[in-house]
């Protein structure tokens, strides 16, 4: 038989084999008809997730290994990631440095009543400039734009003497009070959330309940407070971890008596080491490492719960409002 | 005769009936923005043009004019230096935290089971990725990415980038993976603006013959150019108030200073937020006309 015989045969049968419709099939599973729907895409997919996922949460890893070492493991270059003793000893210090119940309980109740007051204002705030007529209403958007871009530093020192006029440092008010008039932490990025969120509700239901004769503040408690449950959800969740976060303004505002949490990480090393007062290194010191890391632990610990029992909640919510149209 | 005031009278109530709700929600907002806004911003351009100085029961100003302005350039030989540092480093991880989204939302688009864990655990460093515990772990070299000493990437870096730069852009590469974790909230705009575009789009294009790699080019990044913008507006807002960014400790160290005070730091201050605004001003140009070009030629 001819060579070229042969060639053509097997090629027609490769041919037959891949048109048939098995083998379409299993290319399909593979493959997939869009770049994610295959097998191979999926697999492509959890190992590049699983591996930036694995550095992205080194460091946390990194905080919950360096707490649970001694100081001799700390010291101890063979010893990397898992403590040959895990020892108990820097989360029962980090509790006492950090007098964590008092500052625990500081720290809840600013961000837990700051956040509550930040909802409501920032959402009738946003209601008025997305629905209801405001005199100026371009230059007061501008305006919470612009209040978005300024630096706190650019304000501290006046907003520090306001404050002491007031009488209002190192209590809790010294924050409650600008989140009542809508000057919260990041209020304007909230203002704006509401504001988009109410521009795209359908106004026939504003117009349904003002022929039945409600009136417009009766309309907004019953109608679209309501309606706005998940934005509410979302920026309630960012305002309260951003209070329970911040650093720069307690640093300035509750130096002393009432402090939070964080200022008191910033001095735990003081209080660890009295010898040392005052000389601030940015060495990191082995014999505190691993209770500084237990303190930051400590702290991430409460959001950490919440945000375990909430984040379906909260990732949802922040697709379903329409932050980013 | 009788009318005119009625008239007035009747304006006003008009008036009244149409801004009164209006007013009524926003005073909290406009009481708040004249007392801890407006005044503040005017009285911290007022102390940079002095030099202040704190006397028992109040400041003590001495009129400087632009004086601390130039200092800031002239004399200071720390503050130029620092802001330009900054603003390199700036410069570098903006676009390094954006692509990142970018890409982390790609991935997370799809659709897969088990992907809102991994949702989930990308969202996780914005929990607690900032202020106090972010700056311990900066201190105790948390963060860097492994391969960087594996590989030893700094001859290589210095090799391409040259000289100054290259010290930047170590400084950078050593912490990514901290810098990385500032990208929990753009990884959301992306994911929710990729809704934005409607499934039927792709369908279509499918259809004609169009690769995944090609919809992505011509349909998913087109659509999402004004998220990138907003993205990039956000991370450079966000970054203002980064731990350690050490022009503002400089702002911090200056307003204790007996010599320097609030006038001067005021000053270093305005000076800084300028800048900022420029690179703002600057981005939100570039994306404005790049949008109106596509919008022109469609």
């Amino acid at each position: 038989m001819k060579p070229e015989l042969w060639v053509h045969r097997a090629r027609n049968y490769a041919a037959g084999l891949l048109w048939s419709r098995k083998a379409q099939k299993y290319k399909m599973v593979v493959l997939g008809r869009n770049l994610s729907d295959g097998l191979l895409a999926k697999m492509v997919i959890y190992a590049l997730l699983s591996i930036v996922a694995y550095l992205y949460l080194q460091p946390l890893l990194y905080m919950i290994s360096t707490m649970l070492k001694t100081v001799s493991d700390l010291l101890d270059p063979s010893v990397k990631w898992i403590p040959r003793v895990v020892s108990w000893e820097n989360l029962t210090k980090a509790y006492k440095g950090l007098q964590y119940p008092e500052a625990l309980r500081n720290t809840t109740l600013i961000a837990l009543s700051c956040s509550l007051v930040q909802v409501l204002v920032c959402s009738m705030t946003g209601y008025a400039l997305a629905r209801l007529a405001v005199p100026f209403k371009g230059l007061i958007t501008a305006l919470v734009l612009l209040t978005f871009l300024i630096p706190p530093q650019v304000i501290i020192i006046p907003l520090y003497v306001i404050f002491s006029k007031m009488g209002l440092l190192n209590t809790l008010f010294v924050f409650l009070v600008p989140a009542i008039f809508g000057q919260g932490l990041k209020g304007a990025l909230f203002i704006l959330i509401f504001r988009q969120f109410f521009k795209a509700q359908p106004p026939s239901l504003e117009e349904a309940a003002k022929l039945d004769g409600a009136s417009a503040v009766r309309l907004y408690f019953r109608i679209m407070l309501p309606l706005a449950q998940s934005a509410c959800l979302v920026v309630f969740l960012f305002s309260f971890i951003w209070y329970w976060n911040m650093y720069y303004e307690p640093s300035m505002f509750l130096a002393k008596g009432f402090t939070p949490l964080s200022i008191r990480l910033d001095r735990l090393e003081d209080v660890l080491n009295p010898s040392l007062l005052g000389s601030k290194s940015l060495v990191a010191n082995p014999v505190t490492e691993g209770t500084k890391m237990a303190a930051a632990f400590l702290i991430i610990l409460p959001p950490l719960v919440i945000f375990m029992f909430l984040q379906r909640w909260f990732i949802t919510g922040i697709e379903r409002t329409g932050i980013v149209e | 005769m009788r009318s005119m005031p009625d008239h007035r009278h009747k304006a006003v109530h008009y008036h009244f009936k149409r801004y009164g709700v209006g007013l009524l929600f926003m005073l909290p907002w406009i009481i708040g923005f004249c007392v801890f806004v407006a005044i503040p911003i005017g009285w911290s351009m007022f102390m940079s043009l002095h030099k202040v100085a704190v006397v028992p029961g109040g400041f003590k100003y001495t009129w400087l004019g632009l004086q601390n302005y130039r200092d800031a350039f002239l004399k200071d030989n720390v503050f130029p230096i620092e802001l330009i540092t900054y603003f390199q480093e700036m410069i570098l991880m903006v676009p390094v935290i954006v692509i990142f989204a970018l890409l982390i939302s790609l991935l997370l688009n799809q659709r897969f089971p088990g992907r809102f864990i991994y949702r989930a655990l990308f969202f996780l460093p914005v929990i607690f990725a900032t202020g106090q515990v972010l700056s311990e772990l900066f201190t105790q070299g948390a963060g860097d990415v492994p391969f960087l000493e594996q590989y030893n990437l700094e001859p290589i870096v210095r090799q391409y980038v040259g000289g100054e730069l290259a010290k930047t852009v170590m400084e950078v590469l050593g912490r990514v993976v901290l810098i990385l974790w500032y990208s929990g909230v753009q990884i959301l705009i992306f994911i929710a603006g990729f809704q934005t575009i409607s499934p039927s789009v792709y369908e279509a294009v499918r259809i004609d013959g169009a690769s995944p790699w090609e919809s992505f080019w011509k349909i998913t990044l087109p659509a999402s150019v004004p998220f990138i913008s907003l993205n990039v507006l956000y991370t450079i807002i966000d970054l203002f108030t980064f731990p350690l960014n050490p022009v503002l400790k400089h702002i911090k160290d200056n307003m204790f200073k007996v010599d320097t005070g609030y006038g001067y730091a005021s000053a270093l201050a305005w000076i800084y937020f300028g800048f900022i605004f420029v690179l703002l001003a600057l981005v939100l140009g570039l994306f404005s006309r790049s949008m109106r070009l596509k919008g022109g030629k469609s």
